[in-house]
């Protein structure tokens, strides 16, 4: 069942690499190096798709054990008392290879000794601290040599969340929004607990692909009565399932070989779940998506040569089609100069934007600011700091979380626009370029089909962006980067204050000081957190704008191409001796022949 | 005069002053209590052990335990002549009910009451153990159902001014955020400040710490030390002992016919064993040649778990011990629960008189606050007395002081400080940090020495601030151990030690 799930999803993979190949030769013997490109980076993806899997969960449940026993190995630490505190990234590589991360833009990477993962991974263990050169470890990449990650699969081992309200929770929850799917792991000595529902539910909001892994059911005699107890508590999640596992079990299984007990450790169900419905769905998704570029490069070559075939057949109508393709080339021209709709919806877009998401910001971080004051004004700074620090650490990394939600919503909605722009100035475009051959007219079906593929395709753009700069190796930094912004120097002030006079007496008489100082260390530490969070929101906004020009820029430049070609053609065909444009005629229909049944194909990939 | 006659007397007092008000019950019930057996509140998280766990310290399974959480309304467990059960619906007259005990725990028939609808449960149970504390069973938070956990919540930090615990046991599995907030709400503001005096932390479970291994205790006796250690958890409780319940409970109910299910498991070779219990399921499948009924291991699961099952069968096999009583007595003291008592004894039993006094003054400051009367002026006068002057309350604020670090110095003074002052145990040993057996003499110098030693910190002009004041405090506390000493009968040693036995 495992084999022929992953066997499944190689051979999806392969077939859409095998029309990517074919679409990639053709547009290399047509000349056009344009359209090559663009599948080439197609191919690319599909070559190393990166399907990352979150493992989240609570303190303690066994997640570094799940994550060890899935891949046959153990890489990640696993200790009694002692927790993970760095994300693991485990990815393919032909041998053992670990490297240290350390934030910054691009972030550094030291290769370090697979025998140290243990080092650095866990808390009060390794240097956590800033390092020499102020760099704070983001993260381990570990390379694993096993089959299950061979497929391009990503696992991401995370610290404990630590109950909803704290940092770590909010950086899963950031992590989880730009995963492929999430391993939630939970016990069986209980059944979930409020706050691990709260995660998992805002979890199931993030990421379509959720399961409720129940870890240490050797251990637990009542496991099956948990087991039965959380899919209750889960009935409200739609296609969320729990999954019980033994890592015990597993180990053992797999050192005898054992394939039994492999099946009795639960691993089986969770490992068909990863390579099946992630690794799979995910292969699946990749293949339409890389289908869809084939379609569209197809449909571009195909109204290319079908112009220049209406001048062949009849070269009377030759000067009317390149009137026509003249009037096209202007407005194609003018789909790639900045006054066009689409870039200037971009522009103006990514302006509104960056207010916008800078607004929600400082409004957050203005509400936890005076919330901050009136928890001061409450209680005595002395008595309570160690908890105000806790608590606005928490409180400010939620909002964050909520803000970067807004952003991503926004960046959707933008994307979205541009497209629809884009799409009714080319649409236009394409209408007059397949407007001579009323076949293509019947064939108007399959271009809808073909505009739903491009939706998709296009629409998660502005995702890619956002990938690339929160997804993979980065996507616990921000809330990282923020939880090293100290709190001021506050305990050594009260420290101070403390140092004289009687108790009680002084404690009062500088009561007023001590929370002044509070909301100076709160306001200071707001005010770092805007100023990085911001900067990181501008970067990211600028990465999403240069990104979505880039892409519609290239598309109108390949449709440009395509005009000027077929102007080209058209305006030689008209030229041509009788002879030649029968040559040409019965060459261009074989070409046409080829491209049609490439088209096929890869309509038959995207299914 | 005593604390408790001082407590008790500006209890009358008041008593005087608010005769003919809504308040007089509530006073009365007030005075009462401090004749009455320390009440003693099991809290934490759902599904930490706390029914287990109250189970195994009063010695018998009263309290119903499921794997699914099972304990929705509080229940208060009391020594009595007859056995009964009472329910105090939030609105209207208690209400005696039925009860069976079938499966060992008790089960009550509410009688068509809805759950919702009890504020909480009294079981009247004749108990040796019950006769020193009162034990309050709660249901736990980061529960799904938010009723349950609130009633917790009231229970312990609830709106009304008096806590009706005068102590709790805190149950946590690893520390969690969550754990702490619950302790914080525990604790409030006057006699002492946020006040690690009335609550010890229990890591509960602890057998499951490493997943049931035969050193899993060692494990979680060493995680224990270190939050015990943490700053933060410092703060909020006394020390933090690791407990495996179930083990705990199991131990204390032994039967013979457990034994002789566990002792034909450790006839099987090692590696048998090993295999056996290699998972719950396994135990209860494999190997039929045992003789026993998967109903039968099913249940010896249900009591020992399955750390119990590979740690009972291993003690039997290499002859640690031979009949239940002798097995009875290691798993006892192998599943923390001979710690525990011992814990309790020296922090909460022996120091009863100062935390249930405590409790009555708290609730007599608030009432005096929030509700003033003719004459209320003088009963609040009379409680700032006693809560400035109490020896033991004085010895209590130090205790905060120096756990919540406000008392700063060389660590092994302030280490010092926090055993002479009782922070560790009440007992003389404890505070002189002395074995239980030492000498007349020996006890009597070094409560000597430790006299000279803090006199000289409290007057020494370059003694910080807060230091000084808490060597006045030790300096009256070694002063109080040395006229205990002269006049012959330890009155701090004659306290029953132990208690819940």
């Amino acid at each position: 069942m495992t084999a022929s799930a992953e066997a499944g999803t190689a051979d999806i993979l392969s077939r859409a690499a095998g029309i990517v190949d074919l679409g990639l030769r053709a547009s290399e013997a047509y000349g056009r190096p344009d359209l090559a490109g663009r599948l080439t980076a197609t191919r690319k993806t599909l070559a190393d798709p990166a399907i990352h899997i979150v493992v989240a969960g609570d303190f303690k449940q066994g997640k570094s054990s799940l994550v060890n026993s899935l891949l046959g190995v153990t890489v990640c630490p696993v200790d009694d008392d002692i927790a993970t505190a760095l994300p693991t990234y485990l990815r393919y590589g032909p041998e053992f290879k670990a490297e240290l991360l350390h934030e910054g833009d691009p972030p550094r990477r030291d290769p370090i000794d697979v025998a140290d993962i243990r080092k650095h991974v866990v808390e009060h263990a390794g240097p956590q601290g800033a390092t020499a050169n102020g760099d704070r470890p983001a993260g381990v990449i570990v390379q694993v040599p096993r089959k299950i990650l061979a497929t391009g699969l990503v696992i991401v081992d995370t610290p404990g969340v630590g109950g909803l309200n704290s940092a770590h929770a909010a950086a899963s929850l950031t992590a989880i929004s730009m995963a492929d799917a999430v391993l939630f792991v939970t016990d069986a000595s209980q059944e979930l607990t409020s706050s691990e529902f709260e995660f998992l539910r805002r979890a199931r909001e993030m990421c379509d692909t959720v399961v409720c892994v129940l870890t240490k059911s050797d251990f637990y005699p009542s496991w099956r009565t948990i087991r039965d107890l959380d899919a209750q508590h889960l009935k409200g999640l739609p296609g969320v399932n729990v999954v019980a596992v033994s890592s015990v079990l597993r180990a053992l299984a797999v050192r005898a070989n054992d394939s039994a007990l492999n099946a009795e450790s639960g691993f089986a169900e969770l490992v068909q779940f990863v390579s099946g419905r992630v690794t799979g769905g995910a292969a699946q998704r990749l293949a339409v998506s890389a289908a869809a570029d084939v379609l569209a490069v197809c449909d571009q070559l195909i109204a290319q040569f079908e112009t220049e075939r209406t001048v062949l057949v009849d070269p009377s109508r030759g000067q009317q089609v390149i009137d026509d393709l003249t009037a096209v080339k202007a407005k194609v021209e003018s789909l790639r100069s900045s006054a066009a709709r689409w870039s200037v919806t971009l522009n103006d877009g990514i302006a509104d934007l960056n207010s916008d998401i800078d607004h929600d910001l400082r409004a957050r971080v203005r509400e936890v600011v005076s919330a901050a004051d009136e928890l001061i004004d409450e209680h005595d700074p002395a008595d309570v700091w160690h908890e105000i620090d806790g608590w606005l650490e928490a409180r400010v990394a939620e909002e964050l979380v909520a803000n970067y939600a807004f952003l991503r919503f926004k960046a959707d909605e933008l994307s979205e626009d541009v497209w629809q722009h884009f799409r009714d100035a080319s649409g236009e475009v394409f209408d007059r370029l397949t407007v001579y051959n009323p076949a293509e007219l019947l064939a108007q079906t399959e271009i809808d089909h073909k505009v739903d593929l491009d939706k998709m395709n296009l629409g998660k753009q502005a995702m890619t962006a956002l990938r690339g700069s929160y997804m993979g190796i980065l996507m616990f930094t921000m809330l990282g980067s923020m939880a090293g912004i100290a709190l001021g120097p506050l305990a050594v002030g009260i420290g101070l204050v403390m140092g004289v006079g009687s108790l009680r007496t002084e404690k009062k008489r500088q009561l007023t000081t001590r929370r002044a100082q509070a909301k100076n260390a709160v306001r200071r530490y707001c005010d770092e957190v805007s100023f990085r969070v911001g900067k990181d929101s501008r970067d990211t906004l600028r990465r999403i704008q240069r990104e979505l020009r880039d892409h519609y820029s290239a598309r109108a430049d390949e449709l440009n191409r395509s005009t000027s070609q077929a102007l080209t053609a058209a305006t030689e065909a008209v030229k041509r001796s009788t002879g030649e444009r029968e040559k040409r005629l019965r060459d261009l229909d074989a070409e046409l022949g080829r491209l049609r049944q490439l088209r096929q194909q890869a309509t038959a990939v995207a299914g | 005069m005593t604390l408790v006659d001082r407590t008790r007397a500006a209890l009358d007092a008041a008593i005087g002053v608010y005769r003919d008000t809504e308040h007089a019950t509530r006073l009365a019930v007030l005075r009462e209590r401090l004749d009455q057996p320390l009440r003693v509140a099991i809290a934490g998280r759902i599904k930490a052990g706390k029914s287990t766990l109250l189970n195994a310290l009063v010695g018998e399974r009263l309290a119903p335990t499921d794997a699914g959480e099972c304990t929705r309304i509080v229940t208060w467990y009391r020594d009595g002549h007859t056995y009964q059960v009472l329910a105090r619906p939030r609105a209207g007259r208690p209400r005696q009910l039925r009860f069976t005990r079938e499966a060992d725990a008790i089960e009550i028939d509410l009688a068509g009451i809805s759950p919702e609808d009890v504020a909480t449960l009294e079981v009247t149970w004749p108990s040796q153990a019950l006769r020193t504390a009162t034990l309050i069973d709660t249901p736990g938070i980061g529960s799904l159902s938010e009723q349950v956990a609130k009633r917790t919540w009231d229970l312990l930090a609830g709106e009304e001014e008096e806590t009706p615990a005068d102590a709790v046991l805190y149950l946590m599995r690893h520390l969690h955020s969550q754990d702490l907030d619950f302790l914080r709400a525990f604790h409030d503001t006057e006699v002492s400040r946020p006040n690690p005096v009335n609550a010890i932390g229990i890591l509960s479970r602890a057998d499951e710490i490493g997943a049931g291994r035969l050193d899993a205790m060692a494990s979680a006796r060493r995680i224990a030390n270190r939050l015990a250690a943490d700053d933060k958890v410092r703060r909020v409780v006394q020390t933090v002992v690791p407990v495996a319940g179930l083990l705990a409970e199991t131990a204390v109910t032994l039967t013979e016919d457990e034994v002789r299910q566990l002792r034909a498991i450790g006839e099987r070779s090692p590696r048998e064993v090993e295999e056996l219990l290699l998972s719950a399921d396994r135990f209860v499948n494999l190997m039929p040649e045992l003789g026993l009924t998967s109903i039968e291991r099913q249940q010896l699961l249900d009591r020992f778990g399955l750390f119990g099952v590979r740690l009972g069968s291993t003690l039997l096999r290499r002859g640690a011990a031979s009949t239940a009583t002798e097995l009875a007595k290691i798993l006892a003291e192998r599943s923390g629960l001979s710690d525990l008592r011992d814990v309790l004894g020296s922090l909460f039993f022996e120091r009863r008189d100062v935390l249930k006094s405590r409790s009555a003054l708290l609730a007599l400051d608030a009432l005096t606050r929030a509700q003033p009367a003719a004459g209320s002026g003088a009963v609040a006068a009379a409680v700032e007395e006693i809560i400035a002057s109490a020896h033991p309350f004085n010895e209590l604020r130090v205790l905060s002081s120096v756990r919540a670090g406000w008392v700063t110095g060389k660590p092994e003074v302030v280490e010092e400080l926090e055993h002479l002052i009782g922070g560790t145990g009440h007992a003389t040993h404890l505070r002189l940090r002395l074995p239980v057996d030492a000498d007349q003499e020996v006890v009597a110098a070094a409560a000597a020495g430790a006299l000279a030693r803090w006199q000289q910190r409290a007057e020494n002009p370059l003694t910080d601030h807060e230091l000084a004041m808490a060597a006045r405090v030790a300096v009256r506390s070694c002063e109080g151990i040395l006229a205990e000493l002269r006049a012959g009968a330890s009155a701090l040693s004659s306290v029953p030690a132990g208690g819940l036995e």
